[in-house]
């Protein structure tokens, strides 16, 4: 709050004032007052005028000065009631009144979205659940009667894939606390991926190389499947069909970290679509050449990972190869917690 | 033969499992009365229960650790709840294993028998016929005569092993041996095949893994 702009809103009054001196030194005039008492009225009453104006100038300045500068410092705004204590002047009480009130409001219909969104949360994982179970019954079913229509397991598996993408959507979007971390063994991991995908590996004729893989990383074990099998499907789903088609699994480690690599010989992603992979709903080049994409994966992957502590990036040529890199920090906490 | 309990609420997905479970040579019990259902259990005594979390009364975790109080029977929880917190809770129940619906089924029948296989004491050498099988080494050996099987050669051959008089489909071997990190394709499951078959001939097995066709494989 400056004093420059303050005086320029209260020129008017400043008007005023000068207007009513100049009919008080007419009066004057009038009932002949002599001219020193006439100069003596004007000086005091121009010096109350300032006092006047000083007084109430640094009364505000403090708050106002609080109050701009708080909104600026502070990174969510609307906590600027927090941080400002209550004014001593009418008008700054009338705006504090009303702040709190407009908070409050606001406080309120956005909890009610909350529960909304907690209640939608729930009812999806819920439903999802729910479906698994005719899943598992016709999956069994044709395992029984049909002997063995690998298309149908591998229609179903498709299903059962899309749904794992809505589930840890709404995971990592609305649940804080939904994973556990402990030590997993990365080879485990993989296993448990590449044999739930051994049907498409097959039928696709994919060569696959796993090597390495002897690590144990802190991570969510279910958490990282669904990220493996997204990072998986995308890689079958890109192959290149005029080469030998191959898949390599392997691990590496540095000083800081172990890292998992997905490397495969497919069709890869054109330069400019690389920055943009992990962005939601990006489907890019390749998504639209081969349509059935959601560009879902990698953005619920990234996130996944960003709430696990991990890293997760890709490198790719262009009809070369893309490999997926995933990044487990080692940290000395960890090796705290394994030893005790 | 061995007698496997299954709790589960879903009438459909238990006709299917008691199919799957029978065809693969087990005996099968399906729990009636989710009221008592611990009593029932005890009365059946099976050499291990497939147990759902959501089920009528008692929910399947309370019920496992009702059950640990008093039996030691392996349990596999089979459940479509699909997180880590829930695994954890189970297996430190006292779980033998946790399996998310839904599930392939040839993986479901690997991981009831490699729970049964640790129940049991572990074998580390069986005969069949006169053949003397070290599973550890690789090695079959009759008289004086020893042959060592590769590490594939030894997965197809153990499964086939346990599996005696019932017919054995490729698929079934793909996934033990995609299980024990042996990702070999197709065409290298059907050499790996015809070297274990040469090699038993070595030791006088000859024609003992019979093809049917369009089914898998039988050894007899």
């Amino acid at each position: 709050m400056r004093m420059r702009d303050y005086f320029q809103d209260k020129l008017g009054l400043l008007a005023l004032s000068l207007a009513s001196l100049l009919l008080i030194v007419l009066i004057c005039l009038a009932f002949k007052v002599s001219g020193e008492a006439i100069w003596a009225i004007s000086c005091l009453y121009l010096l109350t005028f300032v006092a006047l104006f000083c007084f109430s100038f640094f009364k505000k300045k403090k708050f106002y000065t609080d109050f701009l500068q708080n909104i600026e410092r502070l990174d969510k705004k609307y906590y600027i009631l927090e941080t400002l204590s209550m004014p001593n002047f009418y008008e700054g009480k009338i705006l504090y009144d009303g702040l709190y009130v407009i908070n409050k409001a606001m406080i309120e219909h956005v909890k009610n979205y909350e529960l909304q969104m907690e209640d939608f949360k729930e009812y999806i994982e819920m439903w999802i659940h729910e479906v698994k179970i005719p899943l598992a019954t016709l999956a069994l079913m044709f395992h029984n009667h049909n002997e063995y229509d690998k298309k149908v397991l591998e229609q179903l598996r498709r299903i059962e894939s899309y749904l794992d993408q809505v589930l840890y959507y709404v995971r990592q979007e609305f649940a804080e606390k939904d994973y556990l971390i402990k030590e997993n063994l990365l080879a485990k991991m993989v296993n448990s991926v590449l044999v739930k995908n051994k049907d498409d590996f097959l039928e696709n004729q994919i060569a696959l190389e796993v090597k390495n893989l002897d690590f144990s990383v802190f991570t969510d074990s279910k958490w990282m499947t669904f990220i493996l099998n997204q990072i998986i499907n995308n890689s079958v789903k890109y192959m290149d069909e005029t080469k030998e088609k191959k898949i390599v699994i392997f691990g590496s480690e540095d000083d800081s970290s172990i890292y998992l690599h997905i490397r495969d010989n497919g069709i890869g992603i054109p330069l400019q679509d690389i920055p943009k992979v992990f962005e939601k709903s990006f489907t890019g080049e390749n998504g639209r050449k081969r349509s059935k994409s959601t560009g879902m994966g990698l953005y619920i992957s990234k996130k996944l990972c960003e709430k696990l502590g991990h890293k997760i990036w890709l490198e790719s040529k262009e009809h070369e190869y893309t490999e997926v890199i995933v990044a487990f920090a080692k940290n000395d906490f960890y090796q705290v917690v394994k030893s005790s | 033969m061995k007698k496997i309990f299954i709790v589960e609420d879903d009438r459909s997905i238990v006709s299917e499992l008691e199919a799957l479970l029978i065809h693969a040579g087990y005996a099968v019990e399906v729990l009636k009365d989710f009221q008592n259902a611990l009593e029932e259990i005890l009365r059946v005594l099976p050499d291990l229960i497939l147990l759902d979390i959501n089920i009528p009364y008692l929910n399947g975790e309370v019920l496992l650790q009702n059950l640990r109080k008093v039996s030691n029977i392996p349990v596999i929880m089979v459940t479509s709840r699909a997180s880590e917190v829930d695994e954890v809770l189970s297996m430190s129940y006292g779980a033998d294993d946790y399996i998310t619906k839904p599930y392939n089924p040839t993986i479901l029948l690997l991981r009831i028998q490699a729970v049964l296989k640790r129940s049991e004491k572990v074998l580390d050498v069986v005969s069949f016929k006169d053949v003397v099988v070290y599973l550890q080494k690789g090695m079959i050996k009759k008289g004086d005569i020893e042959v060592y099987l590769t590490k594939n050669e030894m997965i197809i051959f153990n499964y086939l092993l346990n599996h005696q008089n019932v017919i054995v489909t490729r698929d079934e071997l793909m996934t033990d041996l995609w299980n024990n990190n042996e990702y070999i394709n197709d065409n290298a499951l059907t050499v790996n095949i015809s070297r274990l078959r040469a090699k038993l001939k070595e030791v006088g097995l000859g024609e003992v893994i019979e093809t049917r066709k369009g089914m898998g494989y039988f050894l007899s």
